[in-house]
């Protein structure tokens, strides 16, 4: 199961992030999913180092889901950075669907690009 | 000549005004956005200042160090914008110690195509890009640097916006300042105050 594609949420708000994940939990037990959202001190926001953290606790592969605005440039400006061997994708979408989509499809073993290719489809 | 202690007076500079025009660029922001820019360049460049102190060895070393602080510290669009304008200038300022006019324009045309790259953004869609790119465009040594930027910031305010946060305001958007626009505005009069 190592090589199964984790989820990244990259989210202004810890809630929003942490419902997702709730809600995946369902879905999809078996995803990790880690969470890149909100400020250090809990504040609305995103924060670069926050998502490079959240890649750095991946096993193998991850897909990054973002909400808006800058949530999505520093989900891009995090892969940009990457410098691991890791296979890091992020995808633009909307993130309630796509986390869905993506969860299940990594529970059925799909690998990241046939995961991206569900998402395009969905 | 922008030395590196012009560049940290510099950026010791846009603290101060930042902070003094927070409350201003808070209130365009509420008017066309989320109402936290002030706030957030605010806690960006008061970590940036925190590590004026620290020594850097060249020009680029203190670029690239000023675009990690704001990248991690800013929390709103600003800080992958700025940012990335910073990290992608450095290695245009490379190992120098200190930069002539011609160098410093060449460095911030680097940040100038990082933010547009990062915001996937152009002229005329009312965010900081129109006042970054027209203001590196045909700059010259002779021009007034603050007048210029002035002007540009100015110009925002007829323009409706079509990208960033204000987009969702659309028509309702024209009438106000962009919020970006001015604190690019505030940042590079302080980098061009070091250069004259």
């Amino acid at each position: 199961m190592s090589d199964i594609v984790e989820l990244i949420i990259v989210s202004h708000s810890a809630k929003i992030a942490e419902g997702i994940q709730d809600l995946m939990k369902e879905m999809a037990p078996a995803v990790p999913i880690h969470l890149a959202s909100g400020l250090e001190d809990g504040s609305i926001g995103t924060d670069v180092t926050r998502i490079l953290e959240a890649i750095e606790a991946v096993d193998k592969e991850a897909l990054i889901l973002s909400d808006i605005g800058s949530a999505t440039m520093n989900a891009e400006l995090a892969v940009d950075m990457y410098e691991g061997d890791k296979t890091i994708q992020f995808y633009d979408g909307p993130i309630v669907e796509s986390a869905f989509v993506a969860s299940v499809s990594s529970g059925n073993g799909m690998d990241v690009a046939q995961i991206v290719e569900q998402l395009k489809m969905a | 000549m922008l030395t590196i202690d012009g560049f940290k007076q510099a950026l010791r500079h846009a603290q101060s005004e930042i902070e003094a025009n927070k409350d201003t660029l808070t209130d365009l922001d509420r008017a066309i956005g989320d109402g936290d820019h002030g706030i957030n360049m605010s806690r960006g460049f008061e970590a940036v200042v925190a590590v004026l102190d620290d020594d850097y060895a060249s020009l680029g070393d203190l670029s690239r160090k000023v675009g990690m602080t704001l990248m991690s510290k800013v929390g709103g669009a600003a800080g992958p914008l700025y940012g990335s304008a910073f990290v992608k200038a450095a290695p245009k300022f490379g190992d120098a110690t200190e930069a002539d006019f011609k160098l410093v324009k060449e460095a911030l045309l680097e940040a100038s195509t990082a933010i547009k790259a990062r915001g996937k953004s152009e002229v005329g869609q009312k965010t900081m890009v129109d006042v970054w790119e027209p203001f590196l465009s045909d700059l010259s040594e002779a021009d007034d640097f603050d007048a210029k930027l002035d002007r540009l910031v100015g110009e925002t305010e007829d323009m409706i916006a079509t990208k960033g946060r204000a987009s969702y305001f659309g028509e309702n958007s024209r009438g106000t300042v962009d919020p970006g626009a001015l604190s690019s505005s505030i940042v590079l009069k302080a980098i061009m105050k070091e250069v004259e």
